[in-house]
């Protein structure tokens, strides 16, 4: 059993905070992503967790052990780096045996752990060959392969596909997944691709700025976010933000005129609503404003306007037609509406 | 990397540091306040018959245990550094006072040895080094633009004169300037003047000095210049190119900045390496016309009878002062950076 | 990039193989000089009558009976006994580029990944104490030597000598050692290792071309060196460059100067040698530090 705690996690460097108060329960089996734009800490806290990073304040426990002074070799964790970290010298196969060999697993055993792995990763036809003679693919699965060699507690990924190109990325997510869900192992997930972080995680873990903006489920972070930060960086586009004033019920922007609201609340707002959930009307419409540009997407058609200074797209079908400048009509009815905090970016409830 | 295992890995390098480096440092800068022991003399009266003579002689056994009781010498505070053969801060006065205009003074500090050796190790740092990175930098852009099947051996040549050893690249040219040497030959001839000797003159000697510490020294900059301009991003070039850039101006504009900091770096490695110039001084045996700090310090260090440790120490402290002064706008800069990072 | 652009006028491609040519000569001609010159005898390598009798020998011939003699080289190596030195040279060197590689890997690669403000400062003493005149530090070696009774030997200059390229050879190593991907450490650390497992397995095998650069530039300043070795050896323990040294004071009578030159030319066809096979090296040590200031 591995379940894998955070308590008051801190990193400081001196005035500079790189993770602030990191406080996380992450259960044993369990596939968790940590998700963010590069520097929020996201990458700092799986390295305190690998302990090639100190923790300032705070505790780390692994199962039943508080782990904060081990070194890496005796906390009984795997990781997969960004560049990959094989060793250069080393064939495939000797890869892969590396860990076993330093922690003295009996040798006997070794060739069965191996090309345990080596079938897993689907290795078999490159295992004496050097790093430097694979594909990028290939080198992935060969840190892959040496994670899993052995049976840890704790995976630790940190953006293991941010070096694939784009096609290959997708396959390679599809077998982490596959891999872990064998394996069973708790994995901590490192990525600034919301996409990846969808598609794999059973919990998110959003950051901004080494805090922890929101914790959740994929679905709940992308239909309740928990604030401005997390609404705009999840989602392919990004949720709409328009700044406005809410009154009664009403809210008005720059172009855009919301009604019914479910919420009391008055004062400066953001109004937060998806691409998707909208649409383009010839008549009527909370929207009315001159387009600024039309996309084709292949499947859709992207219109987009500007409204105070934000970017509002909204989402039809392929074979709309206007020429830039026309004004173009949609329709955001109130329960799509999310409702943000102007001052703060917090979400307002709206049940 | 936590402090523990920093140490574990860096104490053996530390420790030499620390012991052949920093405290020699000290031992110098101690040994600089001491002079050598006055002798002991006695006196022996012999008497003959012809009547009583008396000799006077170094009481050999008593200098030996004033040696042994006081190593370093005896304490002269800081008069070492005022004597006449390192600042002569009492000559400086009287010339400054005695002499009627500049000219005379310049002549007569000159002669001092130590502003001797000053002014030499002085002039040979600031002329060689411009001299060097210019012609480093000249060969670079030309070799650079030779046929490939010539860079290696180009290359192969150009690295000889800096890898020999100086007082051996030294001997070898020395005889070649040798009078009935090839080039010391040549110039008789071309000037016409079979008295014409590279080693008489004081000047001569500079100059052949100088274009030795160029020949030594200019492959460096080169290979360093060389394997920059292989790094120069195409791009910029080609953009120049299109933009209506001349040769001459893709050099001046593209070429020049972005190799400055190279430049800078060898400046840096040619500073310091210049200013303790010492071993052409010995191979070309100009010590009669240049001397130069370092040459000092071994000069003393080597003195006939024992070795004037007070003296070399003295001359030691005013070099590393000199160092010191000729980095601190490296150190400066190094700081400034290291504080913009962090 | 098309031929086009870069094809040269026609003068400009002439003045170039000029330029480079005279270089040549200018950087190599002296060697090749010597080298001819040292199986002479001193009549033809210092000629009154005409320079060109260097290259012909007449004098030789007529000692000798042919125009290469091999005397200089016998006087030097049998008569004053230049292979000591040799053997001396040679124990020098391996010993100080064995011992500098050894604390260097280990002091650099602590410099490299170490994140601590302490590590600028070291960089920085190291630095100065690298542009320390040798003899001013010998200087300061000499009275200590001599009351502890260890001046003289081979070992106290190796220590010394290892020492005194200690700032260069970590600074070298630290560059290396930056280029150096973290990921490898760090996977090795994770994989099971402690910090020296990591070092010694997972590093030191991709650092051999570091290392044998780094390498180089110990064996030549051991090689090179004049200043300590002259210093502080005594004359039996004698280096080559000191040896050579020696020889010009006391090859004042005729044709002993050819010793010199024989000598001379022995110490320099090592380096010949040495940068034959290890040019690229060379070119990227020197570069080395380069990349960084």
């Amino acid at each position: 059993m591995a379940r894998l705690q955070l308590k008051n996690v801190n990193k400081r460097w001196g005035s500079f905070v790189g993770v602030d108060n990191f406080d996380l329960d992450i259960a044993d089996q369990e596939f968790l992503v940590l998700l963010g734009p590069s520097g929020c800490g996201k990458s700092t806290t799986m390295r305190m967790i690998a302990g090639l990073e100190d923790v300032t304040d705070g505790e780390i426990w692994l199962g039943d052990r508080m782990v904060n002074d081990l070194e890496p070799k005796d906390r009984d964790i795997s990781m997969v780096f960004q560049s990959y970290g094989l060793y250069p010298n080393l064939s495939v196969y000797e890869n892969i045996r590396f860990p076993l060999r330093v922690r003295k697993v009996p040798k006997e055993k070794h060739h069965e752990m191996v090309m345990k792995a080596v079938e897993m990763v689907e290795l078999a036809d490159f295992m004496d060959r050097r790093p430097a003679e694979l594909s990028g693919g290939q080198r992935q699965r060969v840190a892959l392969g040496r994670a899993i060699v052995r049976k840890p507690t704790v995976f630790l990924m940190d953006e293991p596909l941010s070096n694939l190109d784009a096609k290959l990325r997708v396959s390679t997510r599809a077998q982490i997944k596959n891999l872990q869900s064998k394996l069973k192992t708790t994995t901590v997930y490192v990525t600034h691709d919301q996409i990846e972080a969808m598609t794999l995680a059973d919990r998110v873990v959003v950051m901004n700025r080494g805090r922890i903006q929101q914790v959740g489920t994929p679905t709940e972070i992308y239909d309740w976010p928990a604030n401005t930060f997390v609404a705009s960086f999840i989602g392919s586009p990004a949720m709409n933000l328009v700044e406005g004033r809410l009154d009664g019920g009403t809210f008005t922007g720059d172009g855009i005129r919301v009604e019914g609201l479910p919420t009391a609340t008055s004062g400066k707002v953001t109004l937060g609503f998806r691409a998707e959930d909208a649409e383009i009307v010839p008549e009527g419409g909370e929207i009315a404003a001159p387009m600024y540009s039309i996309e084709l997407l292949g499947e859709a058609s992207m219109i987009t306007w500007r409204l105070g200074g934000a970017l509002v797209s909204v989402k039809t079908a392929k074979d709309f037609r206007a020429e830039i400048g026309d004004t173009v009509r949609a329709r955001i009815p109130a329960r799509i509406c999310h409702l943000f905090d102007t001052a703060t970016g917090q979400r307002i409830d709206t049940k | 990397m936590p402090h523990k295992t920093f140490l574990f890995f860096i104490w053996p390098s530390l420790l030499a540091m620390i012991l052949f480096i920093a405290l020699p440092i000290g031992s110098v800068a101690y040994q600089s306040l001491f002079i050598e022991h006055e002798k002991i003399l006695i006196e022996a009266k012999n008497c003959g018959p012809f009547g009583c003579t008396s000799q006077v002689s170094v009481d050999a056994e008593a200098m030996a245990r004033l040696r042994a009781e006081q190593p370093a010498g005896r304490f002269n505070g800081l008069g070492t550094y005022t004597n006449p053969t390192h600042l002569a801060t009492d000559e400086i006065a009287d010339i400054v006072a005695t002499s009627k205009n500049f000219g005379e003074i310049r002549s007569r500090i000159m002669n001092l040895p130590f502003y001797k050796a000053l002014i030499f190790t002085l002039a040979y740092t600031f002329i060689v080094t411009p001299l060097v990175i210019i012609l480093g930098f000249i060969i670079a852009v030309v070799v650079n633009s030779v046929p490939k099947l010539l860079k290696g051996p180009v290359i192969f040549f150009s690295l000889l004169p800096m890898l020999v050893t100086p007082l051996v690249g030294s001997l070898v040219l020395f005889w070649m300037i040798d009078s009935r040497g090839i080039i010391g030959a040549m110039l008789q001839s071309l000037f016409n003047d079979p008295t014409l000797s590279l080693k008489a003159s004081p000047t001569l000697t500079w100059l052949t000095l100088f274009t030795y510490g160029v020949w030594h020294s200019a492959p460096f900059a080169f290979v360093v210049f060389y394997a920059g301009l292989q790094t120069v991003p195409k791009d910029t070039l080609e953009s120049a190119m299109v933009d209506g850039a001349s040769r001459w101006e893709r050099v001046r504009f593209v070429t020049i900045p972005y190799l400055a900091p190279l430049a800078t770096f060898i400046a840096l490695m040619q500073l310091m390496d210049n200013f303790r110039v010492f071993e052409p001084i010995i191979g070309f045996s100009a010590a009669a016309s240049a001397t130069s700090l370092s040459y000092l310090i071994y000069n003393d260090l080597r003195a006939a009878e024992s070795p004037l440790f007070g003296s070399a120490a003295a001359t030691s402290m005013l070099t590393i002062i000199g160092v010191i002064i000729l980095l601190l706008p490296v150190l400066r800069r190094n700081w400034r950076e290291f504080n913009r990072k962090t | 990039m098309s031929d086009l652009a870069n094809r040269k006028p026609l003068p400009l491609a002439l003045l170039s193989a000029v330029f480079v040519l005279c270089w040549l000569v200018i950087a190599a001609f002296p060697f090749l000089w010597t080298m001819w010159g040292s199986f002479k005898v001193e009549g033809d390598f210092f000629s009154r009558a005409d320079w060109m009798n260097a290259i012909t020998g007449p004098v030789t011939e007529r000692q000798y009976g042919s125009p290469f003699t091999l005397a200089g080289y016998e006087g030097a190596w049998v008569q004053q006994e230049f292979w000591r030195a040799v053997v001396n040279t040679a124990i020098v060197t391996v010993f100080v580029v064995l011992i500098s590689l050894t604390l260097g890997t280990l002091g650099g690669y602590a410099l490299a990944r170490s994140g601590f403000r302490y590590t600028f400062w070291l960089l920085m003493a190291a630095l100065v104490f690298r542009a320390m005149p040798h003899v001013t530090l010998v200087s300061g070696y000499l009275l200590p030597f001599f009351q502890l009774n260890v001046w003289g030997y081979l070992p106290t200059t190796i220590i010394v000598l290892v020492a005194i390229n200690q700032p260069f050879t970590l600074w070298m190593l630290h560059s290396f050692f930056l280029s150096i991907p973290k990921d490898l450490d760090e996977a090795a650390m994770v994989d099971g290792c402690t910090r020296f497992q990591a070092f010694r397995l997972a590093i030191i095998p991709v650092m051999w071309p570091g290392v044998v650069t780094t390498g180089l530039f110990s064996f030549l300043l051991a090689y090179n060196d004049f200043t300590v070795t002259s210093m502080l050896l005594s004359q039996e323990n004698a280096t080559m460059i000191p040896k050579i040294n020696s020889f010009l004071g006391s090859t004042q009578e005729e044709g002993k100067v050819m010793y010199a030159v024989a000598a001379v030319v022995s110490a320099i066809v090592p380096l010949f040698v040495l940068i034959l096979f290890f040019q690229r090296q060379i070119v990227s040590g020197l570069t080395a530090g380069a990349v960084k200031g």
